[in-house]
């Protein structure tokens, strides 16, 4: 009997603290089955270190889920943490719906392990960190060694010109051989900033589109230079049907073997580790140009705290777990994403495999490889992006020439007011 | 029996009829109309992602941008051949597979069921399937043609400028044929045969029939289904979006293509109405034309 009531007791109290547990809402972005299963098995782990604290993820699907989070923040529903990505930062900061996280970065030892700039790449809006990102894209070469060695090639072209050399020196339209994946739409602005750029030795370490002494890289004669040689691995070294390839018809070429270059970020590898044998292909570090630089750029996610949070320290307490080096590895390694903490890379075997290689040795290269924004903050980022793809598309099918096109572009960002 | 009739009979018949409309109206109101007064309303204002607080109205600003735009006016010859390519062939060619298929013959149901399974298709997956196909390099169709030597270098049908508005084309037509091809069929039901078995027996061949009877018979549902099919391939983005988006360097945007491109690239949602209300107003014009000059009790909406 005594027993009884003192279940009965217990069962009480233990509902009782169940409902005074503290609930942090999380809204994601990026929706998936399969990432949903790694983020709730992070959860579950955060929950069972702190008990008391229960966490509620929201997964709207991914195509609405900007808008639904512009809206859920201007309404000041109840939410703690919003998934951030460089694409929605700005906005939602100037919403006033993020949290300046500055102090406590200021505290936190993590820091100081980010991957080189990254940090610089999430202070975007008026220099202040409105997340901590933790998932990490950015473009490097992928090889395909079997294709290579087939024509007698043992390494990674080292720069833009043995890139173009390989290439073209691969390509034989009659064979159906190719050298190099190239983009012609859907967004093929960072192919094209990577080639024009790697022809400089002084671009703004805070904005890709200026040089060190503030003026439009479109201006320089230099910029032509790098067109000229993307034009040419166009016309000698892809498909002329390559003017109209997106995102899966290069990664179609790569896995078919039509062309062995690609340049491409980490998610592919997930696609590629379905259809390839494991030896037949690695990345390396992006070719550089006549200087010995190259200026790649990363794209990012994370976590942001909404301003209006009313447990902000315990937001800031699961940010910090979600950025420990060993969930941030579990995370990465399943998501298919880079880490973006350097610890990770040290100490996790799976990072050390050849298929991170041309990330690892950029992050370790600072001298060569130097990460610098896009402007992505400007408003006309979108409609520069579109622009960018039908001229060069317009030069690709000689309708325009380079020089005009260059003029159009530097007008466009005078207009837009980035000089 | 009398009594339960008149009981049943509404007291106030007007109030009964607005009842009975009344979810239609409503339906009507909050899916048609009042998006197309918001859209209207949202082309003279400043709406866009990075401006969703301060919205207010600006005049003919958005209009004096697309308008002064070149841009504008190329894809409205885009849309033009657009239209009249993949509506004519569709049309066309419709019409032969529902005359082919007039007469019963072993095997029609099967063979009805292949005709018109593209038409139950997503216009989006459409785009996407063909656009493989029609992949200048490891597209089946130019293997095939390669193979079969009609061609000795394969065709850049997507991305050529010169192929790629006849390839989107294409596309449409194959989707668009069984639309005409149902409608078509069906009214040629309505056709009496007696009609035409006398016109045989006069010595009547078969155009003179063909011209003579069966178009007159089923001219209004030729009239109307034109009228829809122009309506809808105006407004038809789906495919052209999962070829080609547009490309390149714009050979295939159409109107409709423009407004979706500058909805997910500029995300300035003024101008993407702006676009949407030009292309409104083109409709409606057409549709007045039409009607005028075709006659409006013919139509068989």
């Amino acid at each position: 009997m005594v027993v009884r009531k003192l279940s009965v007791i217990l069962l009480v109290a233990l509902s009782a603290l169940l409902i005074a547990k503290t609930t942090l809402t999380v809204v994601e972005v990026f929706t998936s089955p399969e990432r949903d299963a790694i983020l709730k098995e992070i959860i579950n782990r955060f929950e069972a270190q702190n008990p008391g604290v229960k966490i509620n993820l929201i997964s709207p699907p991914y195509e609405t889920a900007y808008q639904k989070i512009y809206t859920m923040v201007s309404n000041k529903q109840p939410i703690d943490i919003v998934e951030v990505g460089d694409w929605s930062l700005s906005t939602l900061a100037s919403m006033g719906g993020l949290e300046n996280l500055e102090p406590y970065i200021a505290k936190w030892d993590g820091a100081k392990y980010m991957l080189p700039n990254l940090l610089e790449f999430a202070r975007i809006y008026k220099g202040k960190a409105y997340l901590i990102p933790n998932a990490v894209y950015a473009k490097t070469l992928f090889i395909r060694k079997d294709v290579l060695k087939k024509y007698g090639i043992e390494h990674a072209p080292k720069t833009v010109f043995e890139l173009y050399g390989m290439a073209s020196y691969l390509t034989d339209p009659r064979k159906g051989q190719y050298g190099y994946d190239f983009r012609g739409k859907g967004y093929p602005t960072d192919f094209i900033d990577l080639f024009v750029t790697s022809f400089f030795n002084d671009i703004d370490p805070n904005n890709m589109y200026l040089t060190k002494d503030g003026r439009l890289i479109w201006d320089d004669p230099r910029a032509k230079l790098g067109l000229e040689l993307y034009v040419k691995i166009f016309k000698n070294a892809a498909p002329k049907d390559a003017v109209n390839w997106g995102f899966s018809e290069q990664i179609n070429s790569f896995v078919s073997g039509i062309a062995p270059l690609l340049y491409q970020d980490p998610d592919t590898l997930g696609v590629l580790r379905d259809n390839l044998p494991d030896n037949l292909y690695e990345t390396d570090p992006l070719p550089l140009g006549p200087y010995g630089k190259a200026y790649p750029h990363y794209g990012f996610s994370g976590w942001g705290i909404v301003s209006y949070s009313k447990h902000k320290d315990l937001a800031w307490k699961f940010i910090k777990f979600f950025n420990s080096p060993e969930i941030l590895s579990y995370w990465c390694k399943n998501y298919g994403v880079l880490p973006p903490d350097m610890r990770v890379y040290e100490n996790d075997p799976f990072f050390k495999s050849d298929k991170y290689k041309g990330w690892i040795e950029m992050f370790n290269d600072p001298e060569h490889y130097q990460f610098t924004k896009q402007p992505i903050w400007s408003e006309a980022w979108g409609k520069w992006t579109d622009l960018q793809e039908r001229t060069t598309q317009e030069i690709l099918l000689g309708k325009k020439t380079i020089d005009q096109v260059l003029k159009e572009w530097s007008k466009f960002w005078k207009d837009a007011g980035l000089k | 029996m009398e009594r339960c009739r008149s009981e049943i009979k509404p007291r106030h018949p007007a109030r009964f009829f607005l009842y009975a409309i009344l979810p239609v109206l409503v339906m009507v109101s909050f899916l048609v109309v009042y998006p197309t007064i918001r859209g209207v309303i949202m082309s003279f204002q400043n709406y866009n992602l990075y401006n969703l607080h301060d919205v207010h109205f600006v005049g003919f600003k958005n209009y004096r941008t697309v308008y002064t735009d070149s841009r504008f006016y190329e894809d409205l010859w885009n849309t033009v051949l657009w239209i009249a390519g993949s509506v004519s062939l569709q049309f066309v060619l419709g019409f032969i597979l529902a005359l082919l298929m007039w007469e019963p013959f072993k095997g029609r149901g099967i063979y009805a069921g292949l005709v018109f399974y593209p038409w139950a298709l997503s216009g989006f997956a459409i785009g996407l399937v063909w656009s493989w196909l029609m992949n200048g390099t490891f597209g089946v169709i130019n293997d095939v043609l390669m193979r079969m030597h009609v061609i000795e270098y394969p065709i850049h049908f997507l991305s050529d400028p010169k192929w790629a508005m006849l390839s989107v084309i294409l596309v449409n037509v194959w989707y668009g044929i069984p639309f005409f091809a149902i409608m078509i069929l069906a009214a040629l039901q309505s056709v009496p045969k007696s009609v035409v078995e006398a016109a045989m027996i006069d010595g009547a061949g078969p155009m003179r029939r063909l011209f003579g009877i069966v178009i007159p018979y089923i001219r209004p549902t030729i009239l109307s289904t034109l009228l829809l099919r122009v309506i809808w391939v105006m407004n038809f983005p789906d495919i052209i979006y999962g070829t080609t988006r547009g490309g390149p360097a714009g050979a295939t945007e159409t109107l409709s293509v423009y407004m979706v491109n500058v909805v997910f690239y500029e995300n300035d949602y003024s101008k993407a109405a702006t676009v949407g209300v030009t292309i409104l107003a083109i409709l409606i014009v057409y549709t007045l034309i039409y009607i005028k000059t075709t006659s409006y009790e013919e139509l068989e909406l």
